[in-house]
């Protein structure tokens, strides 16, 4: 090592604990907030920021014209930005203390932003919480507080090729564990290559196998989200049940990308578990009156009824500048008429229950399937490292599915691991 | 020695010139009016510098020996420090482990075998093909500056397991390929080959030049006194481009211990985290906002890098032979003469 290398280094060491020095966290900053000022939503002016992530952002600009005409004072101004980006976006929006009034947060993301501080209590008595389904409003809970406002929802069902079924003489709409498996078996003996595809591990898995664990009784979290409860009788059994369906061979370990649509629509698939966009979708790949020939169920029972719930928030940030308006608009979109115009504008499901009283939402059968479900739909718990252990249960859950990992072992992995990232709460 | 020289003092001895010169400079109006006129011209770069370069590296370094976390973005001092802990956590992690035996697997296998086929061009092209060479070299040069997205996309088409290329052709020999990407034997071969064609181009440019300075003369001369093409090219090619090897050697193990690309367009580190690498976990821990642990781990691998450089210098550096000793002395001597 030469004479100023040794001199950089010493120098870089020298700042390093010289920023240190000043360190050290503070009270807890999360307790300090546990209730939110409360809001003026009467005569409201200024302008509003809103982000909005995909088809939201293109549309809601638009959309948004119908609140300014009541409110004529105010003006929104919606930025379209991509979901890849968003993210990060928000998470240096807070950092920098530069944000919208208003954005939309992906469910998962709530416990990460609102630990952050960047967030904005939801004000008690502005929206109703039981408006909404039980699962989405529980998204926007972090630590017991709600800081969002659920705007729309969606949930898994059961995607099953009717002919086949019929072929097969199973049922297409299996209510129990034990049908599921009869249904899937029987449509892959009446000829279909793979009798259903679960997702075998990587991004997303969780979404898929947790519906199972739920049905189980398993649960992520105890009551009070102080502890992680993957190591149950209940999680075992859910796992056990899902690693079935490969090492009996009834669904496939690997599925390239972009083969599910074809090979479902050529009946090699009977069955998958998936979205609302999927109804697009397959009508898409299966041209016109494919989707008659599919049958929407819920999904199985075991001990209970349960899926996955998705969607997104409307969050209101803490430097808002125009706090009063923002959350009116929020409140605007939350309301009934305006989600269910909403959905006719986007497709996007209502989060608020009484918008599936009428319209399309009310007599399309396909679409019942879905209100029915998200009565039962769960969602995690909104924690800021939640990101990080779903990984973790995506990678154990294709060790589970691909190399035969004991399930248990699986479920005492994941437990572990959980623990040592913790909640972060 | 070069201020002795510019001072105009004389022959004196470095040590002595060292104390005695500045000390009379240090109190001269002009030589403060220099100095100062010179920091001014190059504040621009030492502000760029400070600001882009040392600020980041040094707010990574305090990240790393901190408990800092995305939830303490607003208020990034007020964080606890804890020391190695996080470089202990990081090298405790069996999923650091697992990343840190595939990128070392990637690199061990990749780096060589990039150099030795980029080599094996270079040299047909430079001595063997003169017809289309241009072609060839466009050809070979096209990947490094195909977006690898797109090339992601052409990649999978080719490895899937039916009716890909790839397996279409094995299957015509009568072998039944395996689901290339999604197997844990071979997904990391995959990204292996995808890697070496895409860094094949550069180093294909970067040897060529140095073959053309390999002298024709001692090709000649050698061929006359009966040596083979072998012999001429273990005796005569390599030692010459030795330097140019280095530095190819040095910038392609830096690019594949660096390695995320591949990984995250192609399979996000699976079948079972076979091809996780360290650059992607590091991408991946900063995405749980875990700011300290994934700073930890990007030194962990910044030392690899230092490490795997300096066994570059040692392995394909200046030999302590004739022409080494050689070079050395004529560089002292003209240093001594300006």
């Amino acid at each position: 090592m030469n004479r100023s290398m040794r001199v950089s280094v010493a120098a870089l060491a020298v700042t390093t604990f010289a920023l240190t020095a000043g360190c050290g966290r503070g009270d807890d900053p999360a307790a300090e907030e546990a209730s939110a000022a409360p809001v003026a939503t009467g005569d409201v002016s200024g302008d509003i920021t809103v982000w909005a992530m995909g088809t939201e952002g293109e549309k809601l600009g638009e959309f948004a014209s119908a609140f300014t005409e009541e409110n004529p004072d105010v003006t929104v101004d919606v930025t379209a930005i991509p979901w890849d980006a968003a993210h990060d976006k928000i998470a240096t929006a807070i950092a920098a203390d530069e944000v919208p009034d208003v954005s939309m947060i992906g469910t998962t993301w709530m416990g990460e932003f609102a630990t952050s501080g960047g967030l904005d209590p939801t004000p008690p008595d502005l929206i109703d919480e039981s408006a909404f389904f039980e699962g989405a409003w529980g998204s926007t809970e972090v630590g017991g507080t709600s800081y969002a406002v659920p705007w729309y929802v969606e949930t898994r069902v059961l995607f099953v090729d009717t002919a086949l079924a019929e072929q097969a003489g199973v049922s297409p709409t299996p209510a129990t564990w034990d049908d599921l498996m009869a249904t899937s078996k029987g449509m892959q003996s009446a000829g279909a290559q793979w009798g259903i595809t679960l997702q075998a591990g990587q991004t997303g898995a969780w979404q898929t196998f947790m519906p199972f664990a739920w049905q189980g009784g398993a649960e992520i979290m105890n009551a009070d989200q102080t502890e992680f409860t993957f190591d149950s009788p209940e999680f075992v059994k859910a796992l056990t049940y899902y690693q079935s369906f490969f090492t009996e061979g009834v669904a496939p370990k690997e599925l390239p990308d972009g083969t599910l649509e074809p090979d479902f629509v050529a009946g090699k698939i009977g069955a998958f578990q998936s979205g609302p966009w999927h109804i697009g979708i397959l009508d898409d790949t299966g041209g016109e009156g494919f989707l008659d020939s599919v049958t929407l169920a819920p999904l199985p029972a075991d001990e209970k009824q349960a899926s996955f719930i998705g969607g997104s928030n409307l969050a209101v940030f803490k430097g808002s500048e125009n706090r009063d308006a923002a959350w009116k608009f929020v409140q605007w979109l939350s309301q009934p008429e305006v989600q269910a115009e909403w959905y006719a504008e986007t497709s996007d499901l209502p989060a608020v229950q009484s918008a599936w009283e009428e319209g399309d939402l009310a007599s399309d059968p396909a679409l019942a399937v879905f209100g029915e479900q998200m009565t039962t739909a769960m969602a995690p718990p909104s924690i800021p490292t939640w990101e990080q252990i779903s990984n973790v249960i995506d990678t154990e859950l294709e060790k589970v599915c691909k190399s035969g990992m004991d399930p248990q072992e699986a479920a005492t992995a994941i437990q572990q691991q959980a623990e040592a990232i913790g909640t972060g709460l | 020695m070069s201020t002795t020289l510019t001072s105009g003092s004389g022959v004196q001895a470095p040590g002595t010139a060292d104390q005695a010169v500045p000390r009379v400079r240090r109190s001269s109006p002009l030589r403060r009016r220099r100095s100062i006129a010179a920091w001014g011209m190059a504040a621009p770069f030492v502000l760029l510098f400070l600001v882009f370069t040392a600020w980041p590296v040094v707010s990574s370094l305090f990240m790393s020996v901190t408990d800092i976390k995305s939830r303490d973005l607003q208020n990034p001092f007020a964080v606890n420090f804890v020391g190695l802990d996080n470089f202990a956590s990081v090298l405790a992690d069996p999923t650091f482990r697992k990343a840190a035996t595939n990128t070392l697997y990637f690199v061990v296998v990749g780096v060589p075998l990039t150099m030795l086929t980029a080599l094996a061009i270079a040299i047909a092209l430079n001595t063997g093909i003169t017809r289309l060479a241009g072609f060839f070299r466009i050809g070979y040069y096209m990947p490094v500056v195909t977006s690898i997205v797109a090339v992601a996309v052409v990649w999978r088409f080719l490895l899937r397991p039916e009716n890909g290329l790839v397996n279409e052709v094995l299957g015509w020999v009568g072998i039944t390929g395996p689901d290339w990407l999604g197997s844990t034997t071979w997904a990391m071969p995959s990204l292996i080959a995808m890697a070496v064609w895409r860094s094949l181009g550069t180093l294909v440019v970067i040897f060529l030049a140095g073959l053309q300075s390999v002298p024709k003369a001692l090709h000649e001369a050698a061929a006359l006194d009966g040596a083979t093409a072998w012999q001429r090219l273990r005796q005569i090619t390599i030692p010459t481009i030795r330097p140019t090897m280095l530095f190819a050697g040095v910038i392609t193990g830096i690019g594949f211990l660096q390695f995320f690309e591949e990984p995250f367009v192609m399979t996000q580190g699976g079948p079972l985290n076979s091809t996780l690498s360290v650059a992607y976990l590091v991408y991946n821990t900063f995405g749980f906002g875990n700011y300290g642990v994934a700073a930890a781990m990007s030194y962990v691998l910044f030392a690899a890098v230092v490490l795997l450089t300096i066994l570059q210098f040692k392995v394909l550096g200046e030999r302590d032979d004739a022409t080494g000793a050689k070079r050395r002395w004529f560089r002292r001597s003209g240093g001594a003469s300006a």
